[in-house]
């Protein structure tokens, strides 16, 4: 392992505050209840990553890292959250979201599955290159997102849960390569995410509109 | 140890505390669209008490009487195991972040045992809930201790400052933010602030600290509400001094280098105290049973600052 | 011989003990002096076990540890072979300083049961008990152990169920009596176990096994002397005896049932895994380190919900047990990991605490004893206003609730404060995941300790402040003074052992030397130019010229500015405000409402239902609300309210047990043909199987 220069080490140093910010947003959206408060909470991690992203890319020269920033900050940051507030708005759906487990017990099982995040990510932390050492949160955000999908049972919030697992993903995908994956693998995932959601967006307006409800429980009764 | 050391820390403990609460509720009011009180108010306030006669109750024991004396000198101590404008505080030999808390909840297991004394049901209800609050606030708040411990490998508060100006030490170190975020959630419970307590109303429902004090009156009420800011005053000198350890004196400094010191001490108190005027602006009083999952938050931010101590190395 | 020798002071001690139990029974039908006779004679006995216990752990380490002969023993393998070494001596200290406060208490406490049970009898029992405890700490044959385990276990339960008229008495004898030998069961195990290697029953011939042992069966009596010493103990699960057994004694056999007897538990498993069973796996620190913190935590959990004053304090004991568990796992811990001076300074940490535990918690039962005694409730809601009538008992209470929630500066800060360093240190002591547990064991720690003072408000406020909430609470009248001069020596004790710490470090020198190797107390202590400071090192396993302060603590001199500032502020208030300002003693204000009576206080159960709320998963409150009303159900004309808790344990683990063991026993019972030919083909056939097995 070559010495890491001291300009390394300070900006390794912003992006491990970064990625554990990215961590903590998450983990205030697992125990915010206000399902505009979590949208916006969605928007800060996505900008945090974009944050990751656009650091990378400086220090490494490395355009096609940039325009993956630049992207998602226009799609994650601004586009997305804009399109769930509004469709949040529009269906005038009840403000509070009822998880299964309450907040307590899910932040203990978080801080659980962070630990999980860590062992599972040990064995391939390096100090070789940036960001390798956000593997860890990259994963744990993974495990977390997982765990918001079924916790929570409108279906509008198992949306931010995906996003927030593309995050994580996203993060992965910086900690692991030499700068992000390839280009065109990183888009297609980007750009799959956003027509994903704007179909669930779609979805969710629809469900609301058969069952006056979005709770995905009620897609039950669809069976004969 | 030396005296003059000792004498001034006490002073500006005495000094400091009234002009931070102050200041917090003045700025609130700002905030608020208020004229508000000014930054001297508490001072007043103070001196008022300490002139009005008393009442005690009937029902009320000597533990009354000895209660605002035993929190008084309880709450000072803790203040000086806390450096404030030099390295070295006055008794840190006698003591570092553990006897810290500890005297902090001597102090604490006093005031509540006066809430109960004169047989009210709201003292008794204000000492429930500051007990078990409390009670809750400290794995957080210890965890949090910890994880600094352990990175400075040292409890004693001197220690902990010197390591944390050393050159080891990162200002934006992941497991220090996560812990101040801890901190600073303990901090607001500690000193009943809004998402936990308030400490601007009477309403008998939702208070807590005031409760437990109802029966006090004169300078034995002066004494506890002194010591509430000055309690307050350390919690936040603690909290700035040991994660932005900046501009604070070395041990054996000259009088200018102390001034610098404090002026720094003061921006940086004045700043925490900003943050605390915006939480408590932008944010509703809790439930009393919600409580529990912020400070449950807390625990687990800590938590993460101690995963984060070798998540990153 | 020389009578400054410990060993002729400990035959001293036993011999009076025996003498005791001697005069007590033969003046049984004279209260009075069976009074002086029994308890003087502890008394005395006592003093000479203080001090022969004082005389063992001060002696230079080339002395040779004494050992005797009680008595010749015709048997095979059994000989009553007595070996006062410095672990045992440290336990006998614990049980002589309990005894002397006990005794004392006692003379005046037993008054109340004049006329009514024979004090002769309770005074018999009582030197039995401290004899055969005090011969349990020095037995050197694990026969004679076993032998000397089984006289206390039945003499504590002859007074656990002393007041037998009681129906309450009764059953919880019962159940201390069937976990106690569900336990000895599992120690006889594993000493046979141990035997099976070392052919002998001597204590000398288990410690020199070693390494020759086979990790199985070093595994297999690990988790034997565990439970069988864990029931003793009271560990979560297997506690669910004590808070039953132990509040219904009389107080100051409460007082000695809490502070020593489930220190024998501490004792056996010190004992066992620290001289006996080394080299430790890994998971025996985990298991005892986990242990340690569940009893912890659940135990002041459980003790928070009760309002009868002495159960509150059986719970605490199980959590006090926990924390000196922590210590002890953290010890087995670095013992694996081979850092001797972390395990030295986390075995000083546990069995700190161990007599800290002692000490206070026998204050506390003794103050309960005399609360108990004037007022005649155990029941906290019915009591009050006691700091008034009872002023004595009411400050050694409270120097006892401040000790025991581990506030400085009294003794139950420093062994805290210990444990917290080793656990804190022991973050550094080793690479792997386990680590984690010692944070996470500190935060649970800090938990406990806050929910302690939680407790001991609600205990020492709803007992001794505001108004009496019962005739009998208001008729309180101050305990006698020897019961007074009892608890003195108690706070006494908490005093010394609180703010010189350092002093009393040396007497652990020995037993570490013993134990691990290692002598801290020079390393821990440093004489200040007044004060003197306990302090521990980082790194303490580094060259001691890198030595630096990890963190240092003086509640002497705390204590000395705090008195100092009190009384500087005492001065400037008399000498600016009070001649301006005057005093007058009115009514509660209570935020102007009139007319405040006792019933509008805040009850116990009141003041931890917060408590009970946050942590309602656990505790499942079962509440039943019955309303009666007219015309509207705003009006109640009668109010119904019935709350209970009944512990998980009992409804998860025990109950479903009991049910299973009736069960298989009715099936068994068919066994039972009431034919001696059935019995003789019975015994027949166990001792076919019996030859066919040993082929």
């Amino acid at each position: 392992m070559p010495h890491p220069s001291s300009t390394e080490l300070a900006t390794s140093q912003w992006i491990t505050l970064l990625a554990a910010g990215m961590l903590v947003v998450q983990m205030l959206m697992v125990v915010q209840r206000m399902l505009l408060t979590n949208i916006r909470l969605f928007a800060i991690q996505s900008l945090l990553l974009t944050g990751i992203a656009a650091i990378i890319a400086s220090f490494y020269h490395a355009p096609e890292v940039f325009l993956v920033a630049l992207l998602t900050l226009l799609g994650k940051v601004v586009f997305l959250p804009r399109l769930l507030s509004r469709l949040v708005r529009r269906i005038g759906i009840h403000q509070e979201i009822e998880p299964m487990l309450n907040s307590t017990a899910s932040m203990f099982l978080c801080g659980a599955l962070t630990l999980l995040g860590y062992i599972v990510a040990r064995p391939f932390t390096s100090f070789a290159r940036l960001g390798n050492n956000t593997l860890g949160i990259a994963i744990t955000l993974l495990l977390i997102g997982l765990f918001l999908m079924f916790n929570r049972r409108k279906a509008i919030t198992q949306v931010l849960a995906l996003l927030t697992i593309e995050n994580g993903v996203m993060l992965a995908a910086i900690a692991l390569s030499s700068y992000g994956m390839p280009l065109v693998v990183e888009l297609g995932v980007f750009f799959d995410v956003v027509v994903g959601v704007m179909v669930l967006g779609i979805l969710v307006y629809r469900i609301r509109e058969s069952f006056a409800s979005m709770d995905v429980g009620k897609l039950t009764t669809l069976k004969g | 140890m030396n005296s003059p050391e000792l004498f001034i820390h006490i002073v500006l403990l005495l000094g400091l505390a009234p002009l931070v609460s102050g200041c917090i509720r003045n700025w609130k009011a700002k905030l608020q669209n208020r004229r508000g009180p000014p930054v001297w108010q508490p001072y007043l306030d103070l001196e008022k008490f300490f002139r009005k006669d008393m009442v005690i109750s009937e029902n009320a024991s000597w533990l009354f009487r000895a209660v605002p004396f035993v929190l008084f000198s309880s709450t000072i101590l803790a203040g000086l195991l806390v450096p404030l404008i030099s390295v070295a505080a006055p008794l840190s030999m006698f003591g570092g972040v553990l006897a810290l808390v500890g005297l902090l909840a001597l102090g604490r297991f006093f005031l509540a045992l006066g809430g109960l004394d004169p047989g009210s049901a709201f003292g008794g209800m204000g000492s429930s809930r500051e007990m078990t609050l409390s009670a809750i606030a400290e794995p957080a708040l210890m965890l949090a201790v910890f994880t600094v411990a352990i990175g400075a490998r040292s409890t004693d508060l001197s220690q902990m400052l010197m390591a944390a100006q050393g050159p080891t030490w990162k200002l934006f170190n992941p497991a220090h933010v996560l812990a101040f975020a801890a901190l600073f959630i303990v901090l607001l419970a500690e000193t009943g602030r809004i998402p936990v307590d308030n400490p601007a109303t009477h309403l008998e429902l939702t208070m807590i600290h005031e409760a437990m004090i109802l029966e006090y009156s004169g300078r034995y009420l002066a004494l506890i509400e002194w010591s509430a800011s000055i309690k307050q005053l350390v919690l936040m000198a603690l909290l700035v001094n040991i994660f932005f350890p900046v501009g604070i004196a070395p041990i054996q400094s000259s009088a200018g280098a102390l001034g610098f010191s404090l002026a720094c001490l003061l921006a940086k108190l004045m700043a925490l105290g900003a943050a605390v005027v915006l939480v408590e602006t932008t944010n509703a009083k809790l439930r009393l049973f919600r409580v529990p999952d912020l400070l449950s938050a807390a625990f687990i931010l800590a938590a993460l600052a101690l995963l984060s101590t070798f998540l990153f190395q | 011989m020389n009578a400054h020798s410990p060993v002729f002071l400990l035959k001293l001690a036993l011999c009076l003990y025996a003498a005791g139990i001697g005069s007590a029974l033969l003046a049984v039908r004279r209260d009075k002096l069976a009074n002086l006779l029994g308890f003087g004679s502890a008394t005395v006995a006592a003093l000479c076990g203080i001090w022969a216990a004082i005389l063992a752990l001060t002696a230079s380490a080339a002395d040779q540890v004494a050992s005797f002969t009680l008595w010749p023993s015709f048997v095979p393998y059994i000989e009553l072979k007595v070996r006062f070494d410095a672990l045992g001596a440290f336990f006998v200290l614990i049980v002589s300083v309990l005894a002397l406060a006990l005794s004392v208490y006692a003379f005046g406490y037993v008054r109340g049961f004049y006329g009514r049970k024979s004090v002769g009898v309770l005074a018999a029992f009582y030197n039995a008990l401290l004899l055969a405890t005090t011969l349990v700490f020095t037995a050197s044959n694990a026969f004679f152990f076993l032998i000397a385990w089984e006289i206390m276990a039945l003499t504590a339960y002859c007074l656990v169920s002393f007041e037998h008229e009681q129906a309450e008495a009764r059953n919880a004898g019962v159940l201390y009596f069937v976990m106690s030998h569900a336990g000895t069961g599992c120690l006889i195990l594993g000493f046979l176990l141990l035997f099976q290697t070392s052919h002998n029953y001597d204590f000398a011939s288990f410690r020199a096994l070693g390494a020759a042992l086979s990790p199985g069966t070093r595994n297999a009596a690990f988790i034997l002397f565990l439970l069988g010493f864990g029931v003793k103990a009271g560990i979560v699960p297997l506690h669910v005896w004590l808070p039953v057994a132990h509040p219904v004694a009389p107080s100051n056999i409460s007082a000695l049932l809490s502070g020593v007897l489930i220190k024998t538990g501490i004792y056996g498993l010190t004992r066992v895994l620290f001289d006996f069973l080394s080299p430790v796996p890994n998971w025996w620190g985990v298991t005892v380190l986990t242990i340690g913190t569940i009893s912890a935590v659940l135990g002041v959990l459980y003790a928070l919900m009760e309002h009868d004053l002495k159960r509150l304090l059986a719970y605490h004991s199980i959590e006090n047990i926990g924390i000196i568990l922590m210590g002890l796992g953290a010890a087995l811990m670095f013992l694996h990991t081979h850092h001797p001076v972390l395990a030295t300074l986390a075995l000083i940490a546990g069995l700190y605490h161990t007599i800290n535990h002692a000490i206070f918690k026998a204050l506390l039962f003794l103050g309960a004893g005399a609360v108990l005694h004037s007022a005649h409730t155990r029941n906290m809601e019915e009591m009050g206003g006691l700091i008034k009538r009872m002023p004595k008992t009411a400050f050694c209470f409270l120097v006892g609730a401040v000790a025991i929630s581990a506030l400085p500066p009294l003794n139950g800060f420093i062994s805290e404060w210990l444990t917290y360093q080793s656990l804190l240190q022991g973050f550094r002591s080793t690479e792997s995941l386990v680590r984690l547990m010692f944070p996470l064991s500190g935060a649970m720690l800090a938990l406990t300790g806050a929910l302690a003072a939680a407790c001991f408000v609600k205990a020492f406020g709803i007992t001794f402040l505001a108004q009496p909430r019962s005739e009998h609470a208001a008729k309180a009248h101050e305990a006698s003074p020897t019961m007074v001069g009892g608890m003195g020596i108690l706070v006494a004790a908490c005093a010394f052992l609180g703010l010189f710490p350092t002093t009393f470090l040396q007497l652990f020198d020995p037993l570490t030397a013993q134990l691990t190797g290692q002598t801290l107390s020079a390393q821990l202590s440093l004489h200040g130019a007044v004060f003197p400071v306990l302090r521990n090192a980082q790194d303490l396993e580094a060259v001691s010229s890198t030595y630096v302060p990890s963190g240092s603590v003086s509640t002497l001199g705390l204590a000395f500015v705090g008195v100092g500032l009190v009384v500087s502020l005492l001065l400037v208030l008399k000498l600016v405000w009070s001649r301006k300002t005057k005093v007058t003693a009115g009514p509660t204000w209570d935020c102007g409402s009139k007319g405040l009576t006792p019933q509008m206080e805040y009850t116990a159960t009141g003041f931890s239902k917060p408590i009970r709320m946050i942590f309602k998963a656990l505790f499942r409150p079962h509440r039943e609300v019955q309303r009666e009303y007219d015309y509207s159900p705003y009006f109640a004309r009668t109010l119904h309210f019935e709350s209970h808790i009944e512990e998980a344990f009992v409804a998860r683990l025990y109950r479903p047990l009991n049910r299973r063991i009736l069960r298989w026993s009715l099936r068994i019972r068919g066994l039972q043909a009431g034919s001696i030919q059935a019995y003789l083909i019975y015994i027949f056939i166990t001792l076919v199987l019996l030859l066919i097995f040993a082929l």
